[in-house]
């Protein structure tokens, strides 16, 4: 994606966020099977995330202590906000929507560990395909539910007018409505995966090319100012990484509820 | 002027000008969410939250600026 790496440092350092291809499987008709840096950083974080709960799941305690309040922080960090927001109906969500927060988490923090070239880092969040993917799930799981409990007609005429529009209005303002609404079901899922591909990008490039500045011009004027930037940038990712993962997760169940209470 | 050099003009004019828009709705709507807790602390999670979801539907606006100068710099060759 990004462009070959040079002479220059700071094009060199780019060149973190090119997806190297580590294992080559033959493609099956478009879909491409090969084992990349990107798929082993997602599976890294989903044993993670996975061997985490599975640990302090296995050792419940009445007095939680250890790993079981980090859990319990993160359980409640995720998910509290979901019956606020859906009500009773929400508790059904719980796993989901913990499963999208602690795994963009885990990916987010994973990516920010620097790591030596033979371990071929790189962030599976800062790659559109994989937001996209975790996007993708949200829409199915919204549009589901929205067909499910009102019908295809009455989930269609949920994104009609209101009532009360006068009757000559009426014909002109529906075909305009559902055109918004269809688009705005869209946008939704698109402007998630943007969500978090950009922030996770431009953090990592903003880090990137202020190393290559570091290492490109090797005096103390650069040295300094930048490697300071750098590591207050770094905390600042940190920082990022929790919000991104609970924007996730929020506006996930925010458009979960718009499509169970349709038309209220 | 050849097209990958106003591919990457336009990528540096567009991107500028996109943060100015979500940084004043972003400088606002704090302003605002530190004006709410301040006058009712007790309800300083919801204000919370409320924040959290404009503060995303802000951010989004200059991200799609983000990805469309990503598209000019490595797309227009």
């Amino acid at each position: 994606m990004l462009a070959d790496a040079g002479a220059n440092k700071v094009v060199e350092a780019l060149s973190e966020l090119n997806v190297q291809t580590l294992v080559h499987i033959p493609k099956v008709g478009p879909i491409d099977f090969s084992i990349s840096n990107a798929v082993i950083y997602m599976w890294v974080s989903a044993v993670i995330v996975f061997v985490f709960f599975f640990v302090v799941a296995r050792r419940l305690k009445k007095e939680p202590d250890g790993l079981q309040i980090i859990a319990e922080i993160l359980l409640n960090f995720a998910t509290g906000h979901l019956t606020g927001q859906i009500g009773e109906k929400g508790k059904k969500y719980y796993y989901l929507i913990l499963t999208f927060f602690s795994y963009i988490l885990v990916t987010n923090l994973v990516g920010l560990i620097p790591k030596p070239e033979a371990l071929h880092p790189y962030t599976p969040t800062a790659n559109i395909n994989v937001t996209a993917g975790l996007a993708i799930v949200v829409f199915v799981v919204t549009q589901y539910q929205g067909f499910r409990r009102h019908g295809a007609g009455g989930y269609m005429k949920s994104w009609l007018t209101p009532p009360g529009v006068p009757k000559l209005m009426r014909v002109p303002l529906n075909a305009l409505f559902f055109v918004v609404h269809l688009m705005g079901e869209f946008f939704k899922p698109l402007s998630l995966a943007v969500r978090l591909f950009g922030n996770t990008i431009a953090g990592h490039l903003i880090i990137l090319v202020m190393l290559g500045l570091l290492l490109q011009y090797a005096s103390a004027l650069v040295i300094i100012p930048a490697g300071l930037f750098v590591v207050i940038m770094m905390a600042f990712e940190v920082f990022v990484a929790f919000i991104q993962a609970y924007i996730f997760s929020l506006l996930s169940v925010v458009y979960v509820e718009t499509a169970i209470y349709a038309g209220h | 002027m050849d097209a990958p050099t106003a591919a990457r003009l336009a990528a540096g004019i567009g991107m500028g000008l996109a943060t100015i828009g979500p940084g004043i709705g972003i400088g606002l709507l704090t302003g605002h969410t530190s004006e709410a807790i301040a006058r009712q602390p007790e309800a300083s999670g919801d204000i919370r939250t409320a924040f959290i979801i404009g503060l995303a539907l802000a951010e989004a606006l200059a991200l799609y600026a983000f990805v469309i100068a990503i598209i000019l710099l490595f797309v227009v060759k």
